[in-house]
């Protein structure tokens, strides 16, 4: 947890944002960490059968393709958009979690603790993003709901159990990155400058 | 007769072409590389084509000449960041044409920026004894006052003549001071960068720094 809400109350915000945006970094090298470590014993059928990147349930959130459109932005809204993709994160993330339990993955081991992992860091920082919006006003409170859909079950077959998994998690490994990235333009232009 | 056969048999389509590299020195533009296999013996011509995702239309290169032989240069327009774009390089003469495996690539995940600029080393001292500071800029390219990339440096040093470079992690600094320094010792110094997530650029080229003479007792001196 970032902080308590009593304590927060009289933290600045460019601090919760250097905070919050520790925690986006760390979020987001978690998961390249576990593409890698997943890449090192994928099927060569999955990489065939893997669903396109269009296909992950945040996909349909309208966020910036590059660095103009981003810095045009209000803080409000990118925060909103922040909070939006890791709001999506929560069910999908169970799932993960549930199935990492039994993946057909030599590193089964190491990939279910840094599921655990991620979803630790994504819960804190889901909280600290939520004291921030309460501090940025009522534009930043709103937040776009992408539910899931995928089911609790990601397969029955080895292969199919690691395609979806892979699928699901490199759809998280860019929404982690777009939500540090969000997160540290934030914090510059809280700091003023970078 | 038996030279004209020779000549003759050797005429082929271009052998496959191998995308090599990619990169983004700054998550706005990006670059990619590849080698062209043999020609056939004829005139052979290189086209890049590439499809980002959720779109089936196919585009060639935007610029061939930016980054050299054999690239094609996506400028900040070209240059969607979240997207995956299918890269394939086609090889074409005159007896047909051959196509590269294709690469996907998401430009956020081929950052590398380029080395530090401006990497100044000056003495200074510190109650009669001296230290170096060492201090740099971010590559011009790299925009972190925004916050649209964010860099951490690193340094290594070295007294000129040994093998050994010592390494320093300076953070997001833009600043290092470096102590225990050799009396009237040569120092080479190089900086790099990282960004907060991609690769770590080349070093910067290398500065020289004498240190002068004085006196003191750090452990070299009783040593030698």
């Amino acid at each position: 947890v970032l902080c308590v809400a009593a304590v927060c109350s009289a933290v600045p915000v460019s601090d919760l944002l250097d905070r919050a945006s520790q925690r986006s970094d760390t979020l987001h090298a978690l998961s390249t960490l576990l593409t890698h470590e997943l890449d090192s014993h994928f099927p060569p059928l999955g990489r065939v059968i893997m669903p396109r990147p269009s296909m992950c349930h945040t996909s349909s959130l309208q966020t910036p393709n590059d660095k103009e459109q981003a810095l045009q932005v209000s803080e409000s809204d990118l925060l909103s958009l922040a909070r939006s993709l890791l709001q999506a994160w929560i069910d999908p993330l169970t799932v993960l979690s549930n199935s990492a339990n039994n993946l057909p993955h030599p590193a089964q081991n190491s990939i279910s603790n840094k599921i655990q992992e991620l979803q630790e860091h994504s819960k804190s920082l889901g909280d600290g993003l939520d004291i921030l919006s309460g501090k940025m006003g009522a534009a930043a409170q709103g937040i776009s709901f992408l539910p899931y859909r995928g089911g609790n079950d990601i397969g029955h077959d080895k292969i199919s159990k690691l395609t979806n998994f892979h699928f699901l998690l490199s759809c998280f490994r860019r929404d982690s990155h777009k939500i540090d990235s969000f997160l540290k333009v934030l914090r510059c232009r809280a700091a003023k400058m970078c | 007769v038996f030279t004209l056969c020779v000549k003759a048999m050797r005429y082929s389509p271009p052998e496959k072409p191998v995308l090599t590299r990619c990169r983004s020195p700054e998550k706005e533009t990006f670059t990619c590389w590849w080698e062209p296999g043999s020609d056939g013996g004829l005139p052979t011509t290189y086209a890049l084509f590439y499809r980002k995702e959720n779109s089936e239309t196919v585009y060639e290169c935007p610029d061939y000449h930016t980054a050299g032989e054999n690239s094609c240069f996506f400028n900040k327009n070209d240059t969607s960041i979240w997207v995956n774009y299918n890269i394939t390089v086609v090889a074409t003469n005159a007896l047909g044409s051959t196509f590269s495996d294709p690469v996907d690539i998401d430009v956020v995940y081929i950052v590398k920026p380029n080395h530090p600029e401006k990497v100044t080393v000056t003495v200074m001292e510190d109650k009669g004894w001296p230290f170096l500071r060492v201090s740099w800029e971010p590559p011009h390219q790299a925009d972190t006052r925004s916050g649209w990339i964010t860099l951490i440096y690193e340094l290594r040093v070295k007294l000129e003549g040994e093998n050994e470079w010592e390494m320093h992690l300076a953070g997001q600094q833009k600043m290092f001071n470096i102590f225990s320094l050799r009396s009237g010792g040569t120092y080479l110094v190089q900086v790099r960068c990282k960004p907060d997530h991609g690769f770590w650029s080349e070093w910067s080229t290398t500065s020289y720094i004498k240190v002068p003479d004085y006196f003191h007792r750090e452990k070299p001196m009783w040593v030698l």
